[in-house]
């Protein structure tokens, strides 16, 4: 760019001084020189006058800035208080920004968690409603527990409740007696005695009290004194009760250490108590226990005291006491009675007057003879119920510890033999020859599949005297591959350990398999390669020394492969004791390699080792051309560039992958600063 | 490039003392004015848009971090200001310019209304970056550093923009001088 071309640049700023020295006088010379650039030159500096004079009419009068200050100050608002113009700044602060959105974002958060908390939660709160609907009724199973309990402890003793109890009833406060009744008519008894309970403190009559006593203790247990007259009860209940009729039972389940002494201690017991024993049964077990069961009748007023006697006797497994009010049923029959008695009275006067009609006569003796049966049935059940009422009865039922001890052990034996000949069905012959009145054979199978292999199963019972012989004479017949005797002792009686049962020996239960020895697993197996040049000859010297030593060929194969190499595979089984024999006799076909060997031991089982098979997987090969189709100048090179086009197609992808984690990135990114920007231009 | 003094100034007008931004009216309004009247070619419009100018800076001087960069940044705001008033004048109504154009007509010289009419040719940045330097007579650094320019591209713009102006004005100044 010479001077003349940028003539204009340079004119303008030399007019506005803006040159430096050096570019002045590069214009000038210039100037000197160009006829063209002299004539813009003067002509601009007229222009530059001109302008110069145009802007100096246009300029701002001195009293310019006093007027924009002016201005300024009525138009833009005074400062507020400082609080307020402190806040306002603080809230332009760029840090108070951030923090006011983050804040407005955790808190939209807290919004949604609250939101979903809620959902989250209300489940359990109806599972906690569910559970509060439940516990009344747990409480009221509580209530019953306790309640129960409280029924109980009159028998197992103190008094001192059972006159509480009578205390509280002379009061007549039945809701908050101990002995309430039990849960399940909880709320109706409830309602019932309410509104009695008022009419009750009113007027104590003795009726009304036996109704009220009914229905309370309809389902509770009796305690002693509501049988017997008790000098502590008050005078109201006591007439009352006098007129019960009520039966008391008792079962009793003891455990104790001897029978006889238990019953002996029993009937002391009940003589005691002006009692008797009813009746005693006892049996004896196999392993020479006792048990049995005692009746015993007491008077009423003496079963607890009684009762509590019988405990100290030995384990109280289990105890129930009951109770049977009859009175209705006691008065119902003795009123019926007693009209069957008048009208017994009036028959006997109708026979007295001697009718002169036979037939009336005969009537009335039939009349008579069917009301008096009627009498006598009823006195009978009230005789019944009297004697019922007159003693309570106690049932004992007892049994010696160590009841269930075992009386016997039986020891039965299972053994498994499985046998390996060649010979099957000899084998499975011989087997059944055993066969006598000490050995039965209970099973004999001898299968023969399609491929023709053979196997056999026999199952013997065998006395246990002649079990090990027998056995014996098994093993003697064929290879045995394994033997497990399997022992088992059952108790008879009983069960769990005695110290003084006898044991006895049942019969053996045998069980052979007899299988041809081809199936057999071999005992060793050893995989080993011979290289050698020539294959097919090798193979069938090796052939010829597998048969020295008595070994055989169960399978073989040869195959040839693309570059020339031979392989021969032979696969032997050789009796264990001529194994190292063969194995010496290979090195002399070739180079022995990679010879390794697993042998199966068979713990616990006994083998005949020196008969067990090896086998013998035995590959000869030759080596085969030297360069393969795989090395070589060409295939390494098609190789390296296959592989290097594989490794740019995978950055390739790699890149790609990359491009599309990042793309959603850079777009959301450049969007935003965008926005940004745009809305900063817009606001100023 | 500012002293400290003046950096001081601007630091305390951006954190609101308004004596500070006072004192900034004082120095500043005349370069406002000049861009604004580059662009309006109008002294009262001019005075208006300096006036809005310098209430929204008050406003939102917030926005500036860097005290550098106060004076172009309310240079950019009267430009903006002045554009908007520009636009608005020629969208509002067509019949005002003859109008004022005939006002025009009646100042005393030709050459005058010449020089007018080619202003008006000129592109806006041009404008206000000549009269910036005819009103204010400020060095190209300090009008490339108002006007938001890169170093040395001022003294392109001013020799195109009289360049263009000597061409208009031929005949006027042909006229003038004898």
């Amino acid at each position: 760019m010479t001077i003349h071309d940028e003539i204009d640049n340079y004119l303008a700023a030399d007019l506005h001084n803006e040159l430096s020295n050096e570019e002045r006088n590069g214009l000038y010379v210039h100037l000197v020189d160009c006829a063209e650039c002299r004539r813009i030159h003067q002509k601009t500096k007229n222009m530059n006058k001109a302008l110069e004079e145009k802007f100096e009419t246009e300029k701002p009068d001195p009293a310019f800035e006093s007027r924009m200050l002016a201005h300024f100050r009525n138009r833009a608002p005074l400062r507020r208080g400082k609080i307020a113009t402190c806040i306002v700044d603080l809230i332009r602060l760029r840090a108070t920004q951030i923090a006011a959105v983050a804040a407005l974002l955790l808190a939209l958060i807290q919004v949604g968690r609250m939101i979903t908390g809620e959902r989250l939660i209300e489940p359990n709160r109806y599972a906690y409603a569910k559970d509060e609907s439940q516990f009344p009724a747990r409480d009221e199973k509580k209530r019953t527990l306790l309640e129960n309990s409280a029924s109980s402890k009159p028998m197992s003793g103190g008094k001192e409740t059972d006159q509480i109890s009578g205390g509280l009833r002379s009061r007549g406060d039945f809701a908050a007696a101990p002995a309430a009744p039990p849960a399940p008519a909880t709320g109706i008894r409830q309602d019932i005695s309410r509104p009695t309970k008022a009419a009750q403190t009113k007027s104590a009559q003795p009726q009304e009290m036996t109704e009220e006593r009914t229905i309370v203790t309809g389902s509770d247990i009796p305690t002693a004194e509501e049988v017997g007259p008790n000098p502590e009860a008050t005078p109201a209940s006591n007439a009352a009760l006098a007129n019960r009729k009520l039966i008391r039972n008792a079962m009793v389940d003891l455990e104790v250490l001897s029978f006889d002494q238990a019953v002996q201690e029993i009937t002391a017991f009940a003589s005691e108590e002006k009692g008797y024993v009813a009746t005693t049964s006892s049996e004896k077990q196999e392993n020479g226990k006792l048990k049995g069961e005692i009746v015993v009748k007491v008077l009423p007023e003496n079963l607890d005291r009684f009762l509590h006697k019988i405990r100290g006797l030995g384990e109280l497994k289990n105890q129930t006491l009951g109770t049977e009010d009859i009175t209705k049923n006691y008065f119902d029959t003795e009123a019926r009675l007693k009209n069957a008695r008048m009208m017994e009275q009036r028959l006997i006067d109708m026979v007295k007057r001697k009718s002169d009609d036979i037939n009336d006569l005969l009537q009335v003796e039939k009349e008579l003879g069917r009301v008096r049966e009627e009498i006598e049935k009823m006195q009978g059940e009230l005789k019944f119920w009297d004697s019922q009422v007159q003693f309570a009865t106690v049932t004992i039922s007892l049994a010696e510890k160590d009841l269930e001890e075992a009386a016997k052990y039986l020891l039965k034996e299972h053994a498994q033999l499985a046998l390996y000949t060649p010979e099957v069905e000899k084998v499975y012959n011989d087997l059944k020859a055993l066969a006598s009145p000490k050995v039965q054979i209970t099973n004999a199978q001898l299968d023969r599949d399609n491929s023709g292999r053979m196997s056999a199963r026999v199952s013997m019972l065998i006395a246990p005297e002649e079990s090990d012989g027998v056995v014996a004479k098994a093993k003697a017949m064929g290879r045995v591959e394994n033997f497990q005797v399997q022992t088992q002792r059952i108790t008879q009686g009983g069960e769990g350990m005695s110290e003084n049962a006898t044991t006895k020996r049942d019969k053996v239960e045998l069980n052979i398999t007899i299988s041809r020895d081809e199936q057999e697993q071999a005992f060793q197996q050893t995989t080993l390669r011979i290289r050698t040049s020539a294959v097919d000859e090798k193979t069938k010297k090796l052939r010829e020394l597998a048969e020295k030593q008595s070994g055989r060929v169960r399978n073989s194969s040869f195959s040839r492969d693309p570059e020339g190499r031979e392989y021969a595979n032979v696969s032997l089984r050789v009796p264990m004791k001529n194994y190292n024999a063969l194995l010496q006799s290979l090195g002399s076909l070739g180079k022995v390699e990679n010879v390794s060997v697993e042998r199966q031991d068979r713990i616990g089982g006994q083998i005949d080792e020196a008969n067990a098979p090896a086998d013998l997987s035995i590959q000869v090969y030759s080596q085969g051309n030297v360069v393969s189709s795989d090395t070589g100048l060409f295939a390494t090179l098609r190789r390296t560039i296959g592989q290097s086009a594989a490794a740019i197609m995978w950055s390739l992808r790699m890149i790609g992958v990359a491009i599309a984690f990042l793309a959603p990135w850079i777009i959301a990114i450049v969007g935003g600063v965008w926005l940004v920007r745009r809305i900063r231009s817009r606001r100023s | 490039m500012m002293d400290a003094n003046e950096r001081e100034v601007y630091r305390a007008a951006i954190h609101g003392d308004r004596e500070a931004f006072e004192m900034i009216i004082r120095t500043q309004s005349r370069p406002l004015f000049a861009i604004a009247y580059g662009i309006l070619q109008n002294r009262e419009e001019a005075e208006d848009a300096v006036q809005d100018a310098l209430v929204k800076a008050w406003k939102s001087r917030w926005r500036v971090r860097d005290p550098e960069k106060f004076p172009a940044w309310l240079c950019m705001i009267a430009r903006h200001r002045a554009r908007d008033v520009f636009r608005k004048r020629q969208a509002v109504s067509i019949s005002q310019i003859p109008e004022s154009a005939e006002r025009e007509t009646t100042d005393p010289t030709s050459l005058d209304r010449h020089l007018h009419a080619a202003l008006a040719q000129l592109p806006e940045l041009h404008r206000a970056a000549l009269s910036l330097r005819y009103f204010e007579e400020m060095d190209y650094a300090t009008i490339e550093n108002r006007l938001g320019l890169s170093n040395g591209s001022l003294r392109g713009i001013l020799g195109r923009a009289l360049a263009s102006m000597r061409k208009q004005l031929k005949p006027a100044l042909a006229a003038e001088q004898p």
